[in-house]
């Protein structure tokens, strides 16, 4: 073989992200019944980020899984990614990765098997990376190929995080810029620069670790992670679990270099227009907001950011520390939290 | 009329094309786009109801035609810098202290309050924001009768910010229909940044 293997060619031509539609989702899942044990911390009700069980007073489990198809052409960075982006659930929830198995689907009629172990190997130093373990896991015949991890971690019950405990007056902190749904959709269409999307697919492999133990460390009870739903999306989830609604100031968003241009191009992916439809009536935008950071907030992410309700005295100090133990990431404040009201989100 | 072939390309080329083509439109100008793709249609349609475009849709077989035209208002807005800068000669802020306008007969204020609110909406420059404390958290409420007029500017994007710590003591968590509950920290910086205060 000549030329390395281009998994991006594996996948729809301007693929938008591959998660259902939220609204669909709910739908489904509405008319299935809901398992329900007091040992049970954390279940579907909320849309939480994983499932959380108690073990004992000392110890909770943390469950979840993510995966996905390809949204770079290196095998070994798509391995990384996708681990860090299923690594990430349990740190949203506060937790420590335990153990991690392997999901993939792969054809290698269609891919140089080379690249199936690349993958691997990238999900394996990513899980390494975390302090975890791989122990297995499970491959099927099937292209495109999709990977991720099927994740369990521990956190002390007492310690749990959960996306349902935002109080009134609280500091939202996002940790990680956005756009990386956008920088992907500029690469697969010529529009961003490649410096640009490589500094998209750096953030994308930074594990949200360090993140979590700060949020740890300052008593936050509620983060969630932001993935395929978009900021707002998460947001939205986060602010009804927690019976809130949140105050975004859009000029604040932290933005990856490059997300903006992409979308005022017009490369704005599908994942986008559903995500927004899926907010629709719940979130209120003032006149004057710009169309495409209303659309920034709808970009799908892939290993997003953590976004944390702060206690508005932490929050200094707080941002201070995240800058310090992840100087290349931009934790910012985007905005507060409100008490309940008509709409979810208000966007100005 | 500007003519856009997208037939065969798939989201998001078509708005791609579009977003460019309506840069090099003049204001009032025709634009016809086709497309046999149905999540292009449907992204095309969001992003020209955005822009306050409302295109007409027609389809022969698989393939749909819009044809919209290119609003007055500026579309580029490719800083977002200057998109956020409020200009402060013409922004304003509506700021209601109580549910009755002016001293006097209760029922006179009644009245003339509901008049104000109902015409706020009919002002070419809206309100940036309206600032409704004290009893005036009322207005806001389901049984109020200028409620609907308070959702029409809510949807025309003003922001109806409401004092939380009025609704509390007035006991009405679980009647409020329209507005963002907000605090004195919030309300007093709005005033503050408000080009010009308007207080009836």
């Amino acid at each position: 073989m000549d030329k390395k293997f281009d998994l991006l060619s594996t996948i729809e031509y301007g693929g938008c992200s591959a998660k259902l539609p939220a609204g669909l989702l709910s739908q489904v899942l509405s008319k299935l019944p809901v398992a329900s044990d007091p040992r049970l911390l954390v279940d579907v009700d909320t849309h939480d980020d994983a499932g959380v069980y108690k073990i004992n007073e000392e110890t909770a489990l943390i469950f979840t899984t993510d995966f996905f198809p390809p949204i770079c052409s290196d095998g070994y960075e798509f391995g990384e990614i996708a681990a860090a982006n299923s690594l990430s659930d349990v740190y949203a929830m506060g937790g420590k990765p335990l153990m991690a198995l392997n999901l993939m689907m792969f054809s290698q009629e269609k891919i140089p098997l080379e690249v199936f172990s690349e993958i691997l190997k990238g999900g394996f130093d990513k899980v390494s990376e975390a302090g975890a373990l791989i122990v297995g896991g499970h491959t099927i015949n099937d292209h495109p190929p999709k990977y991720g991890l099927a994740v369990v971690g521990t956190v002390h019950p007492d310690q749990l995080i959960t996306n349902a405990g935002a109080l009134p007056n609280e500091i939202l902190v996002l940790t990680k810029a956005l756009g990386t749904g956008a920088l992907v959709s500029g690469e697969k269409n010529g529009l961003s620069s490649s410096d640009d999307y490589r500094r998209a697919l750096k953030q994308m492999k930074h594990l949200n670790k360090n993140g979590a133990a700060v949020a740890v460390k300052y008593g936050v009870r509620c983060m969630t992670d932001m993935t395929g739903f978009g900021l707002a999306g998460h947001a939205l989830k986060m602010a009804e679990a927690s019976k809130v609604s949140f105050r975004i100031r859009s000029p604040h968003l932290p933005l990856l270099p490059g997300a903006y241009q992409v979308y005022e191009k017009g490369s704005i992916p599908g994942a986008t227009f559903r995500n927004q439809e899926f907010t629709g009536e719940q979130v209120h935008y003032t006149r004057g907001v710009d169309y495409n950071l209303k659309m920034l907030l709808h970009d799908a992410q892939t290993s997003g950011g953590l976004l944390m309700s702060v206690n508005p005295d932490h929050v200094s100090a707080l941002i201070e520390e995240l800058n310090r133990v992840d100087p290349e990431l931009s934790a910012t404040v985007i905005g507060e939290v409100i008490p309940e009201s008509p709409r979810r989100l208000y966007i100005e | 009329m500007k003519i856009l072939d997208t037939k065969g390309l798939l989201c998001p080329q078509p708005l791609i094309m579009l977003k460019e083509a309506m840069l090099g439109l003049n204001k009032g100008e025709k634009i016809k786009v086709e497309t046999d793709n149905e999540t292009s249609l449907k992204n095309l349609l969001s992003y020209l109801k955005d822009q306050g475009v409302e295109p007409e849709v027609s389809n022969s077989g698989a393939v749909f035609t819009l044809l919209a035209i290119k609003p007055e208002k500026d579309l580029t807005a490719s800083d977002p810098a200057i998109y956020c800068t409020t200009d402060i000669s013409t922004d304003y802020v509506v700021s209601i202290k109580g549910e009755r306008m002016g001293d006097g007969d209760p029922e006179l204020g009644r009245v003339l309050m509901e008049t104000f609110v109902n015409n706020l909406k009919l002002q070419e420059q809206l309100p940036s924001h309206v600032v409704l404390y004290n009893s005036g958290v009322k207005l806001a409420m389901k049984q109020s009768p200028v409620c609907s007029s308070l959702t029409e500017l809510e949807e025309l994007g003003t922001r109806i910010m409401l004092c939380g710590t009025c609704i509390d003591h007035y006991g009405l968590q679980y009647d409020i229909a329209v507005g963002m509950i907000s605090n004195m920290v919030v309300i007093t910086e709005t005033l503050a940044s408000a080009g010009n205060i308007l207080s009836p």
